[in-house]
């Protein structure tokens, strides 16, 4: 059931809130043991918010389960990012985001599993248990939005997951578990409570099964918010006509058969393209995207050091090598990889080669798309280069190769633009997903453009 | 050779911190005065105060630096027990403003950044208090340009009025100036970290200076500052430049400071105070060390101002600096203490300008003015009947009396001690409870003591 007609049910009374909530609850707990969608589940605040609605059915989300990704502050329940440093960790205030939702009357239902600190694209990097692909369980979700795409295509209630993207986290799990998933513009979305992984990257977007549910959960969580100051201003451009769309053509040089797929849908849908070549973006933003992401991330990380929050140790050491015992011990191999690299990358004598160098690129990059945006009113590209690999071929991955499965998202996470992973239809029995990307704050033209997938 | 250099930390008198909306009052609870922004919890994001942001500018134009179009801040990473993000958010890249000059001293930079949390010692242990987390600090860098701690002292008492002229800073703070100080005298370069106050950072430079000069430093060291012993201490010896690791804080967005709120900001500036000196001496014809005197503090100035638009501004500079400033230290009060107000200080000074009350009487009154409440000089004179009294037979009376009474000073008068006369004019001010004329009772003094 779409959430439009969930929520129509809900306000006129026909459908219990209440029913809904508590077999939704039954469900995650299902699906869960072969699955590990969710890193904590809210029974109490989720029957406590479906008994608001149910005596006073009001809000344009009222009824509807939300799953939040865990990477975003939900006041008083077990916020990790899925790591174990964070482990026990109960925020003291509601994200905007989450705060928004409930005020529309949504219902918040857990928490989703993700890579930890978002850093993945499969979402194997958690200290939770892996999730595993809704279609195979042999199969990664992809991440690092795993939980919220895997939970999404398995449930059968009414659902939409919040998702949070900084180089592709939405797309790709989205891609590989066929669901549907906007990315928003950076600053479309309020990011106080999203706990950081590259300030400047981060997006919170939503998730879901239809492109109507996505479209009407975003509509609630945008807008300009005073916490956080680089939120925006603007609205939303009211533009949804879309008569040109350039191709991305260095983003074919990929398996064939996805390749194909691909065309072959836009083909039917009768939707038009010209071939657009962005020989920048395609060259230099993994490279730039990781330089910058790892910078960021590694101050970002630097608070937790068992003393305020989190886990700690006991305290019987000088300062410094108590925070190294307790960070040593609670962050994962991924998580020290990227401190030490982002750390790397600003250290004096290397910041003009690498961190300052990285920021003019990506101001390159964005030249680069806005010089296409003056021709296109949107670009097309796969969402991912593969379908959802299975655990052992991943595990063979080197890290740079890991980092190579955002080729098709880091240009336009690193360039703000806001984009949505649609499913196009399934090779070897696994779905393959297809990217729209807009111009800033154009975010309109992308589902009037993803209306025609019928999804 | 000594060269000095100074990075000082000046607290602005905001209402809010910095990047929340917690008050920065001092408060003794310890953590009570915090949220989340202000202890780093995940999640929480800056929102630059725009009051701090605008203090700030007004410092930079006011030291006449070059304000950059475009300031960013930046993350200053380190880790520490009392930073709760484990990173600063200062300005790195493109400070406020630039290459500025202020009294004679070349100014490197000056930029906005948080003060971190302070920490408490225990025996054995230490706690954090986060209150003071997120006040907003201003950090001024001079170039090395000064040669002995004197004029380091000078340059700040002056750096001090000037921007308690601005309004941006609070004096009575208890963090109010902290400063970390650079001193050379032979190559290798030493940091003093952390020195507060005035006195401490002109002994901490004296002491440093001839520490360097007995024993020359080898390598470049970061020092401590032992108040209560009066001593430099060394805390680590700097193998090479600190590296902070400074990224963009991209939680904040660019600031572009436009050419209109520059000019607003330098239309706020007030009257500094070498320009208020310059216009004392022409203007009021005052001695140069008189107008700076008054020029020191802006309430002192104003008060002179009000005044010497009724009185003789060279009664009014000498009353005030002299009288006025003396009775006030004496009684340990401040002008706003001791809430004096310009109508009383002219009812008196002008009664003294007309002749029409004596200097001890002045002087008597003028203490009442700072100690009494709801004093009023003219009611107080009246009703003591404390006008001069130039009255030639009543000052014959007293004078009379004062010979009478005082035959050694009159013995020794006459044997050729001017300063005698002054003993019987002392006695005669005396008898008339101050009112006496004393030039009157002077003479007449001579004339009969002659006779």
């Amino acid at each position: 059931m779409r959430a439009k007609d969930y929520i129509n049910g809900v306000k006129s009374g026909k459908i219990s809130a209440i029913k809904t909530v508590k077999s939704i609850l039954d469900e995650i707990k299902k699906i869960n043991k072969d699955y590990n969608y969710f890193n904590n589940i809210t029974d109490e605040l989720a029957l406590e918010l479906a008994e608001k609605i149910e005596k006073n059915p009001k809000g344009r989300l009222a009824g509807l389960p939300v799953s939040i990704k865990d990477d975003i502050c939900v006041k008083g329940v077990e916020t990790t990012c899925s790591s174990n440093i964070l482990r026990g960790y109960k925020p003291i205030f509601n994200a905007t985001v989450v705060k928004k939702l409930v005020d529309e009357g949504a219902v918040i239902i857990g928490k989703t599993n993700q890579d930890a600190f978002g850093f993945g694209s499969f979402n194997i990097n958690t200290d939770y248990k892996v999730p595993r692909n809704p279609l195979g369980k042999t199969r990664v979700t992809g991440g690092s939005s795993g939980g919220a795409a895997g939970f999404t295509a398995l449930t059968e209630f009414p659902h939409v997951a919040i998702g949070e993207s900084t180089g592709g986290s939405i797309a790709a799990p989205c891609s590989f578990c066929g669901v549907q998933g906007l990315t928003p513009t950076y600053g479309a979305v309020s990011r106080y409570g999203l706990i950081d992984y590259a300030n400047s990257l981060d997006k919170i977007g939503a998730i879901g099964k239809c492109l109507d549910d996505v479209e009407l959960v975003f509509d609630v969580i945008r807008g300009h918010d005073n916490k956080d100051s680089t939120s925006l201003n603007e609205e939303l451009s009211n533009n949804n006509e879309v008569k040109t769309i350039g191709l991305i053509k260095e983003t074919l040089d990929i398996d064939p058969k996805i390749k194909d797929l691909i065309l072959k849908k836009l083909n039917e849908l009768g939707i038009e393209y010209e071939k657009v070549s962005l020989p920048l973006t395609s060259k230099y933003s993994l490279a730039s995207y990781y330089i910058i992401a790892m910078a960021e991330a590694s101050t970002n990380l630097s608070k937790y050091c068992g003393m305020r929050y989190g886990q700690e140790e006991k305290l019987d050491l000088p300062y410094n090598e108590y925070f190294s015992d307790v960070r040593t011990k609670y962050f994962n191999k991924e998580a020290k990889r990227r401190i030490i690299l982002g750390t790397f990358t600003r250290m004096a004598g290397y910041r003009d080669a690498f961190y300052l160098k990285a920021m003019k690129v990506r101001t390159l990059i964005i030249n680069e798309y806005k010089k296409a945006f003056r021709r296109y009113d949107l670009l097309v590209s796969p969402s991912m280069p593969i379908i959802a690999p299975k655990f052992s071929e991943v595990d063979k991955l080197t890290p740079a190769e890991n980092y190579m499965m955002d080729i098709m998202t880091v240009g336009p996470n690193l360039a703000g633009l806001p984009h949505l992973s649609l499913n196009a239809g399934v090779y070897n029995k696994m779905p393959v997903g297809i990217m729209f990307t807009g111009d800033h704050l154009n975010e309109k033209k992308l589902f009037s453009v993803g209306k025609k997938y019928g999804v | 050779m000594v060269k000095i250099g100074i990075e000082c930390h000046l607290q602005l008198n905001t209402r809010s911190k910095i990047f929340c909306g917690c008050s920065t009052k001092q408060v003794d609870d310890p953590n009570s005065n915090v949220c989340e922004v202000c202890c780093g919890f995940p999640g929480s994001k800056p929102v630059l105060n725009k009051e701090a942001f605008e203090k700030a500018l007004k410092i930079a134009t006011a030291l006449n630096c070059k304000i950059n179009k475009k300031t960013f801040f930046s993350r200053k990473s380190y880790f520490y027990p009392d930073l709760p993000k484990n990173f600063q958010i200062t300005q790195y890249d493109f400070p406020i403003g630039i290459n500025g000059s202020f009294s004679g001293v070349k100014i490197k930079r000056i930029h906005l950044e948080e003060d971190p949390g302070a920490l408490i010692h225990k025996t054995s242990y230490c706690l954090v208090d986060y209150n003071r987390s997120g006040i907003p600090l201003v950090e001024i860098v001079t170039e090395p340009d000064f040669k002995d701690p004197k004029e380091v002292r000078e340059f700040l008492k002056k750096l001090i009025t000037d921007l308690s002229y601005l309004d941006v800073y609070d004096k009575k703070s208890e963090f109010a100036l902290k400063a970390d100080l650079n001193v050379s005298t032979t190559g290798a370069k030493v940091e003093i970290k952390n020195v507060t106050g005035l006195k401490d950072i002109e002994d901490a430079l004296s002491y440093e200076i001839e520490r360097q000069q007995k024993d020359a430093p080898k390598s470049n060291e970061t020092r401590g500052w032992n108040s209560d012993k009066g001593i430099t201490f060394l805390q680590r010896v700097k193998e090479s430049e600190d590296d902070y690791g400074y990224i963009t804080e991209t939680d904040l967005p660019v600031i572009e400071i436009s050419d209109n709120l520059v000019n607003k900001i330098k239309k706020d500036v007030p009257e500094l105070s070498e320009e208020k000196t310059s216009r004392f001496t022409l203007q009021y014809q005052l001695r140069e060390s008189d107008a700076k005197v008054l020029s020191s503090n802006k309430k002192l100035a104003h008060l002179f101002e009000e005044v010497a638009k009724k009185v003789d501004p060279d009664i009014a500079a000498k009353w005030i600096i002299r009288d006025l400033s003396n009775q006030l230290n004496y009684h340990k009060k401040t002008l706003d203490e001791a809430n004096v107000k310009p109508g009383d200080m002219i009812d008196l000074l002008k009664l003294f300008e007309d002749k029409k009350i004596t200097d001890n009487t002045a002087k008597e009154v003028m203490i009442k003015i700072i100690t009494e409440k709801n004093f009023s000089p003219l009611k107080y004179i009246e009703t003591n009947n404390l006008i001069m009294k130039s009255d030639t037979s009543q000052i014959e009376e007293w004078c009379k009396k004062a010979i009478e009474e005082s035959s050694d000073a009159v013995e020794s008068y006459k044997n050729g001690n001017e300063k005698s006369l002054n003993f019987l004019v002392g006695k005669i001010m005396e008898l008339s409870n101050k009112t006496a004329n004393p030039d009157v009772a002077r003479k007449i003094l001579v004339k009969f003591i002659k006779k």
